[in-house]
C-alpha cells in the first residue's frame, strides 16, 4: 500500500513538473513551432498566409498574449489544409494556448503528490488532515483559475464568483456576531461603508485625485497607499468605529441593540455624504479610479484568509466563550466569562472583517457611493446568514454563493417577458425575479428555519462516513 | 418679529404635522412590541402599500369608495401578514420572528417594485385637506393643521378602547404577561390580530396624511418614516401609547428645526443619534416601565 502510494505520488510530481516546464518553455518555442508546422515554407508563396503568420509573430514581439492567441487561432483555422500538425505540435500548441491553466494544473498535481506522500509516511493524523484540506483549497483555486481562463473574466459566472466570495466574507463576519455570539446587530452595511470608503480614499492614485475630487479642489489627502495596506486600513477603521459605538450600545438587550446598530449605520451614511467632509469623502459624489482586482483569485484569496481567521477564532477558547454567551448570558457570566469584554471583542472583530468585505466590494463595483449602503444591504446579508444557518460558517459561505447566483443569474429569466408560440407567459416582467426570490426566502425563514446547514459545519470525515458506512442512519453520529 | 414668525412658522407647522403622522405609525409599532415583543419591520412597508392602494384605487373609483377601500385593504394586509409570517413562529426564538419581519419587509418592497415598475407615483390630491391656507403670513396645506387634531382624536379613541372595553382589557393583560393571560382564557391569537388591525388602520390614515404632504410614492418611501416612527416609539418608552405620541411629536419638530438650520443631510442622522442617546441613558424611554429579567 505504502509503495503503491509512493509510486503514484512520484508519477504525479513528475507529471506536474513536466506540465509546468512545458508551459514555461512554450513561449520560446512558438517561433520554432511555426516553422515546424510549415516545413515547405508555403507562407513565402501565399501572401494571405504570410499576413496571418505575421500577425502571430507581431503579437509575440509585442508580448501581447491575447493578440498572439487570436492570431494563432485564425492562422490555424484558415490554413489547416496547408499546415502539418502532428501530435507533438498539437501538444505544444495546447501548452501554449493554455499555459496558465497548465501551470495551475501542474501545481495541483504537485500538491496532490505531496499530500499523498504525507498520507503514506506521516504518523501525525492532524498533519494528514491538514494535507487534505490544503489539497481541497488548491483544487478550488486551480479550478476557479482554469475556469476564469476558459470562460473569460467578465462572464456572468465570474461575476457571481467574485461577488459571492465577498458576500461570503461579510456573511461569515455577521454570523460571528449574530449566530455565534447571539448579538442581533444590523449595522453591517455601515461598517462595510466605512471599509469601502477608507479603502477608496487611501488607494486612489495621486495623479487621479484632481479628477475624482474635482468639486473639492483635488481633495485633502495627497498620497496613496498600496492596495493591501489600504484594505487592512479599511478593516481597522471599521473596527475602530465598532469599538466606539460598542461602548454604549453593547449594553443593550437584543432588539434594542438591533435598532441602535441600524441607526448607527444610517448616521454613518449621512455623515459620509455630508458636504463639509467633501475634501475627504467627496461628499455625495462617486469615488472612483482606485485599484480594482483583475482576477477572481484576489477576492477568493482575501476572503479565504479572513474566513480562515474567523474559523480559527471560533474554534479557540474565545469562540467557546462566544457560544456560551449566546446560549445563556447569565450562566456564561457565572462561569467567569466577562460578558462585556467578549461582546466587544466579537463586535470589533466582526466589524473589522465587514470593513475588509466593504473594501473588496468597492473593488468589485469599481466605484463607491454612500447611497448604496442602505439597511436593505444589511437585510440581504442577514437573510444569507439565515439561509445558510445561524452558527455555521460553511452554511454562510454556501448560502452567499447561492444567494448571489440566484438573484443575479439564475432567476434573470423571470425578468424578461417571454413568448412561447402565441402564448405570452403571464407575470414575467421586470421585477418579478425579486418577488419570486423573496417568496423563496420567506419560505425558508418560515418552514426551514434551520437553514441549509443548521449549526453544523461541512466536514469531510462525516461525508466520508456517510458514504462508506452505507445508507441509513448508521453513519450519522 | 412678524418676519421671524412667517419665516419659521412653516417649519414648526411641518414639524407638528409630520410628528402627528409619525405618531400614527408609531402606535402600530409600540402596540405590537408591547404584546409580541417584536419590532415589526414590515410596518413601514404596510404604510407604503396603503399609499399605493390609494394611488391605484383613486385612478378608477370615486373618493368616497377608494378612501374606505384603502383602509379596509390595508387592515386586511396587516392581518394577513401576522397570520402568515408571525403566527407560525409563536414558539420560535425572538430572533426568528424578527428575521421573518425583515423578510416580509423585503417581500413587500420587491412586490411594490414589481407592480409599479419602480417609478415614483403621484399621490392623488384629496379635496379639502390638500388645499392651501395662509396663517400668520405662512402658506401651508390644510392637512398640516388637521393632522395633529386628527391624531389626538384617534389616540383618545384608542385609549378609550384600551381602558374601557373588554378587548382592551385583554390587550393590557397580554402585554403584561403572555403565558398567564393565556391560562386565564384570553384568546391570544384574537388579541394579536386586533392589535395588528388597529396598527394597520392607523398606518393607513397616517399614510393618507403623510403622502398628501410628500406626494411622491416610491416602494421605499415608507422605510424612513417607518424607522423614525419606531425611534419615536422607543423614545417615548416602547409599549406606551402616550409615550409614542409624544416621542413622535418631539422627533417631528426637532427634525424640522434641523432642516430650518440648513442641515438637511443630518435630519435623519439626528433621529438615530437621539435613539442611541436615549437607549444608553434611559433604555426604557420617557414613559416605559422598567423590566427586570428573572433568572
Amino acid at each position: 500500500m505504502k509503495i503503491f502510494k509512493t509510486i503514484i505520488a512520484a508519477l504525479l510530481v513528475v507529471c506536474a513538473l513536466f506540465m509546468i516546464y512545458t508551459s514555461y518553455t512554450a513561449k520560446d518555442s512558438l517561433p520554432g513551432l511555426l516553422e515546424r508546422m510549415d516545413p515547405q515554407n508555403l507562407a513565402e508563396t501565399d501572401s494571405q498566409m504570410q499576413r496571418a503568420k505575421k500577425r502571430v509573430t507581431d503579437g509575440l514581439m509585442e508580448d501581447n498574449k491575447e493578440k498572439t492567441l487570436r492570431g494563432l487561432e485564425r492562422y490555424l483555422n484558415g490554413f489547416a489544409d496547408k499546415l502539418v500538425i502532428d501530435t507533438q505540435v498539437q501538444y505544444e500548441l495546447f501548452a501554449y494556448q493554455n499555459g496558465p491553466s497548465m501551470i495551475a494544473g501542474g501545481l495541483l498535481l504537485l500538491v496532490a503528490g505531496i499530500v499523498l506522500i504525507l498520507s503514506a509516511y506521516c504518523k501525525i493524523a492532524q498533519a494528514r488532515r491538514l494535507g487534505i484540506h490544503v489539497l481541497l483549497i488548491t483544487v478550488l483555486f486551480v479550478g476557479v483559475y482554469i475556469l476564469e481562463n476558459t470562460v473569460g473574466a467578465n462572464s456572468m459566472l465570474m461575476m457571481v464568483l467574485k461577488k459571492g466570495a465577498i458576500y461570503a466574507l461579510v456573511a461569515v463576519a455577521m454570523n460571528l456576531l449574530n449566530g455565534f455570539t447571539g448579538l442581533f446587530s444590523l449595522g453591517q452595511a455601515g461598517f462595510m461603508l466605512i471599509g469601502a470608503y477608507v479603502y477608496a480614499i487611501f488607494s486612489i492614485e495621486t495623479g487621479n485625485r484632481a479628477q475624482v475630487y474635482q468639486y473639492y479642489a483635488g481633495g485633502l489627502i495627497q498620497f496613496s497607499l498600496p492596495t493591501l495596506v489600504s484594505i487592512a486600513l479599511a478593516g481597522l477603521a471599521a473596527a475602530f468605529f465598532a469599538y466606539l459605538i460598542g461602548l454604549p450600545v453593547l449594553r443593550l438587550k437584543s432588539d434594542y441593540l438591533a435598532i441602535a446598530t441600524l441607526g448607527f449605520a444610517e448616521i454613518i451614511r449621512a455623515v459620509f455624504q455630508y458636504d463639509g467632509l467633501g475634501p475627504i469623502t467627496n461628499g455625495s459624489n462617486l469615488l472612483r479610479k482606485f485599484p480594482v482586482f483583475e482576477t477572481v483569485l484576489f477576492p477568493f484569496a482575501v476572503a479565504g484568509v479572513c474566513i480562515l481567521l474567523i474559523a480559527l477564532m471560533i474554534h479557540s477558547t474565545y469562540g467557546r466563550a462566544f457560544k456560551a454567551i449566546r446560549d445563556d448570558e447569565i450562566a456564561a457570566e457565572a462561569m467567569g466569562i466577562n460578558l462585556y469584554h467578549h461582546k466587544q471583542m466579537s463586535f470589533v472583530i466582526s466589524s473589522f472583517f465587514a470593513g475588509v468585505g466593504g473594501a473588496l466590494l468597492a473593488m468589485y463595483q469599481t466605484t463607491v457611493q454612500a447611497k448604496a449602503f442602505t439597511a436593505a444591504m444589511t437585510y440581504e446579508i442577514l437573510l444569507i446568514v439565515v439561509i445558510g444557518g445561524m452558527g455555521s460558517i460553511s452554511g454562510s459561505i454556501l448560502a452567499s454563493f447561492l444567494f448571489v447566483a440566484a438573484s443575479e443569474w439564475w432567476l434573470r429569466f423571470l425578468d424578461n417577458a417571454t413568448v412561447i408560440g402565441n402564448f405570452k407567459v403571464p407575470l414575467l416582467r421586470s421585477g418579478f425575479r425579486m418577488v419570486v426570490f423573496s417568496v423563496v426566502i420567506m419560505a425558508v425563514v418560515l418552514f426551514y428555519r434551520q437553514g441549509i446547514m443548521g449549526d453544523k459545519e461541512f466536514s469531510l470525515s462525516k461525508l466520508r462516513d456517510r458514504f462508506t458506512r452505507g445508507k441509513g442512519g448508521a453513519g450519522r453520529v | 418679529m412678524n418676519n421671524f414668525i412667517s419665516a419659521n412658522l412653516p417649519y414648526l407647522l411641518a414639524g407638528i404635522s409630520v410628528g402627528g403622522q409619525y405618531a400614527l405609525i408609531a402606535i402600530g409599532y409600540t402596540m405590537v412590541y408591547g404584546i409580541l415583543r417584536l419590532i415589526n419591520f414590515a410596518h413601514g412597508d404596510i404604510f407604503t402599500v396603503a399609499a399605493y392602494l390609494m394611488v391605484y384605487m383613486n385612478a378608477t373609483m370615486p373618493l368616497y369608495i377608494s378612501l374606505p377601500m384603502t383602509i379596509i385593504l390595508t387592515v386586511l394586509l396587516g392581518f394577513g401578514v401576522e397570520r402568515v409570517a408571525y403566527k407560525p413562529l409563536r414558539q420560535a426564538p425572538r430572533m426568528s420572528i424578527m428575521i421573518s419581519a425583515i423578510g416580509v419587509s423585503y417581500l413587500l418592497q420587491n412586490l411594490m417594485w414589481y407592480v409599479t415598475g419602480g417609478l415614483a407615483q403621484q399621490y392623488p390630491t384629496i379635496p379639502f385637506i390638500s388645499n392651501t391656507v395662509r396663517i400668520f403670513g405662512a402658506t401651508t396645506k390644510i392637512v398640516t393643521l388637521i393632522t395633529p387634531v386628527l391624531t389626538l382624536v384617534l389616540v383618545m379613541m384608542l385609549s378609550l378602547l384600551i381602558h374601557r372595553t373588554k378587548i382592551g382589557l385583554a390587550m393590557r393583560a397580554v402585554s403584561r404577561d403572555f403565558e398567564t393571560s393565556r391560562l386565564m382564557g384570553i384568546k391570544i391569537n384574537n388579541v394579536i390580530s386586533v392589535t395588528f388591525i388597529i396598527g394597520s388602520f392607523l398606518a393607513a390614515i397616517g399614510s393618507m396624511l403623510y403622502f398628501s404632504n410628500y406626494t411622491a410614492v416610491t416602494p421605499t418611501a415608507g422605510a424612513m418614516p417607518g424607522l423614525k416612527a419606531f425611534v419615536a416609539a422607543v423614545f417615548g418608552g416602547i409599549g406606551s401609547i402616550p409615550g409614542a405620541v409624544i416621542g413622535a411629536f418631539i422627533i417631528g419638530i426637532c427634525e424640522n428645526i434641523i432642516k430650518a438650520l440648513g442641515l438637511t443631510t443630518f435630519s435623519d442622522a439626528f433621529t438615530f443619534a437621539l435613539l442611541i442617546i436615549v437607549l444608553v441613558f434611559k433604555p426604557t424611554g420617557l414613559f416605559g416601565e422598567a423590566v427586570y429579567e428573572k433568572v
